[in-house]
């Protein structure tokens, strides 16, 4: 019988490393992503994701389950990802390369849906667009599209409220709006 | 979209920030400045060991004078204006008369004359922190000497 | 009835089907009647679906080697050092500088202005300078006693005596 995530983290807690290997096993992709999403680059977001995970094996023994698991791995992992913007410096080519190698990995050419150029025209600017967007209106954003996430579990994992996130979320759309109002 | 509670607290900050900023570096006006003047007339001697309790707030200040007994014989303070002056009256014919002379970087120049009926005994200009004292004393009274507290306050 | 602009700002929620069933319900029959909203509406689906494409599916990432960073990263020692200068840089990060440095100028500014708000009461500080001082030919004595910051102007009796009589114990005067 498969065993709950409490269940799992309680045999962490109690120096289990391979119960912590399962944790890790469950949520690793989701994590990755979503870190993808923030970073735009696949070895800086293994590199996060690694780190968060590392994090949260140090501090297992302090969680103490007011969340969810997934949340609190999510928060670990996206407050990497936020300093680690902060200190990163590119250019907007950059992105624009790591996104094109994104596309390239994912060997989706034929479902490729930026086929042609004024759809390939909206995809740069609005990379570049999201990319202008401070680390947390990024987040939002991107626990929002890529994940899905409700407001509440954005909230628990950005530590804010929902309202905060609605109003993070507004205002993060309303600038990529502003910004793509002739692709719109 | 509004924030209030992010503006209340940057409202609050800032307005704490002004607030301490005023209060350190000081509402002075010279002219309009009011300034509380205090006094404490006081028996120092060596007749007894008493201690009158009224003046715990300044003992230590007071046994640097090595005397066994302190007694308060009066307290009195006048707010003055500006650069007007006050008279107080004192034990023995004797009077002070303190005229604040300016007040800047939160402190008070006092010009503090001593008379004994109409004649001059001591004339002086003491530069005091504002709520601070000097104490001026030495005249002979009722077998010790009189003891002046002299403290400035700015209101 | 809410305005545009306010019915407008919650849009996003609403596509996102995060608003509560009243509220939704009243948005839905806001926007199916009003041009502008509806406008706004389809604005904001055509960014949500831009927004979906544009982030790329990640790919499936094999867990074994991911596991295997993982694990390194545990079983490697890593310095006391390592560990606080990443404490260090989350403190010094700029949303916690923004707050941190007024608050540092207002405990500054509060320690400072501690004797305007209770003035007097710390003795360590009751400076007093004499700046001119006239005895009228009688001897005075100026002095600072250290412990309690105290200025004293001590008037010494005249020898010659036009004072009122006084006791022996007055005529020694105080021994500071």
């Amino acid at each position: 019988m498969e065993l709950t995530d409490w269940e799992l983290v309680q045999r962490s807690q109690a120096g289990d490393v391979d119960a912590f290997q399962q944790l890790v096993s469950r949520y690793h992709q989701k994590v990755f992503t979503v870190i993808l999403g923030l970073l735009r680059d696949r070895e800086d977001a293994m590199e996060v994701a690694q780190e968060a995970f590392f994090r949260a094996f140090r501090k297992i023994k302090g969680f103490q389950g007011g969340s969810s698991f997934y949340t609190w791995i999510y928060r670990i992992a996206v407050n990497i990802a936020i300093d680690a913007q902060r200190r990163q410096k590119r250019n907007p080519l950059d992105f624009r390369e790591t996104m094109d190698e994104a596309f390239e990995q994912q060997q989706e050419v034929a479902k490729d849906p930026f086929s042609d150029v004024h759809d390939k025209e909206l995809r740069t600017k609005l990379v570049s667009a999201i990319n202008d967007l401070t680390p947390e209106h990024k987040a939002v954003i991107v626990l929002r599209t890529v994940e899905g996430l409700s407001y509440k579990d954005i909230g628990e994992i950005l530590g804010c409220s929902e309202g905060t996130v609605m109003s993070r979320l507004h205002y993060a759309r309303k600038k990529l709006q502003d910004k793509l109002s002739a692709f719109l | 979209m509004k924030r209030p509670a992010r503006m209340l607290k940057k409202a609050l900050l800032f307005s704490a920030l002004f607030f301490l900023a005023a209060a350190y570096f000081g509402l002075d006006a010279a002219s309009a400045q009011t300034v509380q003047v205090k006094i404490g007339a006081i028996l120092a001697s060596n007749q007894n060991d008493d201690f009158d309790s009224r003046l715990a707030g300044i003992e230590k200040q007071l046994k640097v004078m090595k005397y066994r007994s302190y007694k308060l014989l009066k307290e009195e303070s006048e707010n003055v204006q500006g650069q007007a002056n006050v008279t107080f009256s004192l034990p023995g014919g004797r009077s002070l008369v303190v005229s604040p002379q300016e007040s800047k970087n939160n402190q008070h120049a006092l010009k503090v004359n001593l008379k004994e009926g109409d004649k001059p005994v001591l004339d002086t200009t003491v530069r005091l922190n504002n709520g601070g004292n000097f104490i001026l004393g030495g005249p002979p009274h009722e077998g010790g000497v009189l003891v002046l507290s002299i403290w400035a306050t700015a209101q | 009835m809410k305005n545009c602009e306010s019915i407008q700002e919650s849009l996003g929620a609403w596509l996102d089907g995060e608003l509560k069933q009243a509220d939704a319900e009243a948005m839905r029959l806001h926007v199916d009647g009003c041009p502008a909203c509806t406008d706004a509406q389809k604005k904001l689906l055509k960014l949500n679906v831009a927004m979906k494409a544009a982030h790329a599916p990640a790919g499936e990432i094999a867990f074994e080697p991911f596991w295997l960073g993982v694990r390194t990263r545990i079983e490697e020692k890593r310095s006391w050092t390592t560990d606080w200068a990443e404490w260090l840089r989350s403190m010094i990060a700029p949303p916690s500088l923004a707050w941190a440095v007024p608050a540092v100028i207002v405990l500054l500014l509060a320690i400072f202005s501690y004797d305007n708000f209770l003035p007097g009461r710390g003795q360590r500080n009751n400076f007093a300078a004499v700046e001119s001082i006239d005895a009228h030919g009688r001897s005075v004595a100026l002095l600072r006693e250290d412990e309690t910051k105290t200025t004293v102007i001590w008037l010494y009796q005249n020898p010659e005596g036009d004072n009122e009589a006084t006791s022996e114990n007055a005529k020694k005067g105080p021994t500071f």
